[in-house]
């Protein structure tokens, strides 16, 4: 029987620490490509890629998930954002390779911070699974 | 025997824009809202009556005939901290101009992207969305986000009670 908690999650790493997205908000990791800026004052939005055509903007949730002294990002974790019945790529800059893992998800127990939608219990490690509207959430409050 | 539909190349509608810069950040306006490109001469100082942070942006004014023109600094506007002004663009849907640090050329965009919804913030209002130049993406810029007719109005309230005094040619800088 397969629990309803049951699920594929995507693992990325910011610096020591791994987190996890579930598997059907992920579209693709990109290598590094050329972040292009401009004026904005849209808090943890570090600009836009553009990916075959179309316009990606980047959100850079490492200040808010490991603190200032989140190491070089090196590649983009492309995943799905909801806002209403529209969804939209978003790039999130992580640190290093992600790998895909299918695991049950274990309800938030605690203190933990909104965005953390659930756990994950792999060997000797604790990943929290994000919720990507949450976090954002979080960012435009701060 | 069916006639066979002549088949028309499909171009996507393209619109003309203005590159300009301001600090090392690049813009596009639609080249039908600007009614002229010009110096700086002529510029008068401007100091805005009213205490409110939004209008602090408006440091100068031009006098065009019988109108007074109010200028935008755009890099204020952006919140970019260094710009070496040199071009006004001002604009046709009413009486403002920009001031910016170049004007880089004349370009045709085929699609103006949307700006994705992650944006939220002030930008959503200054920007019409996002243009394909080359390798680079530009915001377009909303001509009307450079002044709300309501700040005109309250510009002109300070116009009238004789703020503006001359600024000597050169003297205009970021």
């Amino acid at each position: 029987m397969t629990s309803a908690n049951a699920n594929s999650f995507v693992l990325f790493p910011l610096g020591e620490k791994r987190f996890a997205l579930p598997a059907e908000t992920v579209t693709e990791l990109a290598r590094p490509d050329r972040l292009q800026t401009f004026p904005h004052t849209t808090p943890l939005v570090a600009g836009v890629l553009l990916r075959r055509g179309r316009v990606v903007p980047v959100c850079d949730f490492a200040a808010v998930l490991v603190g200032p002294q989140a190491p070089l990002r090196k590649f983009y974790l492309i995943a799905n954002r909801s806002f209403g019945s529209v969804r939209e790529r978003t790039a999130i800059p992580v640190t290093g390779e992600c790998t895909l893992t299918s695991s049950e998800m274990l309800p938030p127990t605690g203190k933990l911070p909104p965005y953390v939608c659930g756990l994950l219990l792999l060997q000797d490690e604790i990943v929290e699974v994000l919720d990507l509207e949450r976090l954002a959430a979080v960012e435009a409050r701060a | 025997m069916q006639k066979k539909e002549a088949r028309r190349p499909r171009t996507a509608p393209r619109e003309a824009v203005i590159l300009f810069t301001v600090g090392a950040t690049g813009f596009a306006i639609a080249a039908g809202a600007v009614e002229e490109i010009r110096g700086l001469e002529g510029l008068a100082r401007f100091a805005p009556p009213f205490k409110l942070r939004s209008l602090a942006r408006v440091k100068h004014t031009l006098a065009r005939g019988k109108k007074t023109c109010f200028v935008v600094d755009a890099a204020a506007q952006f919140g970019i901290a260094a710009s070496r002004d040199t071009r006004l663009l001002l604009l046709r849907h009413a009486a403002v101009a920009v001031q910016v640090e170049n004007v880089a050329r004349m370009a045709e965009i085929a699609t103006l992207h949307a700006l994705p919804r992650a944006f939220t913030g002030d930008e959503r209002r200054w920007y019409r969305g996002l243009a394909q130049v080359g390798d680079d993406v530009v915001p377009v810029v909303a001509p009307e986000a450079f002044l709300t007719a309501a700040e005109i109005s309250l510009l002109h309230a300070g116009g009238a009670q004789g703020a503006a005094r001359e600024v000597p040619e050169g003297a205009v800088s970021a």
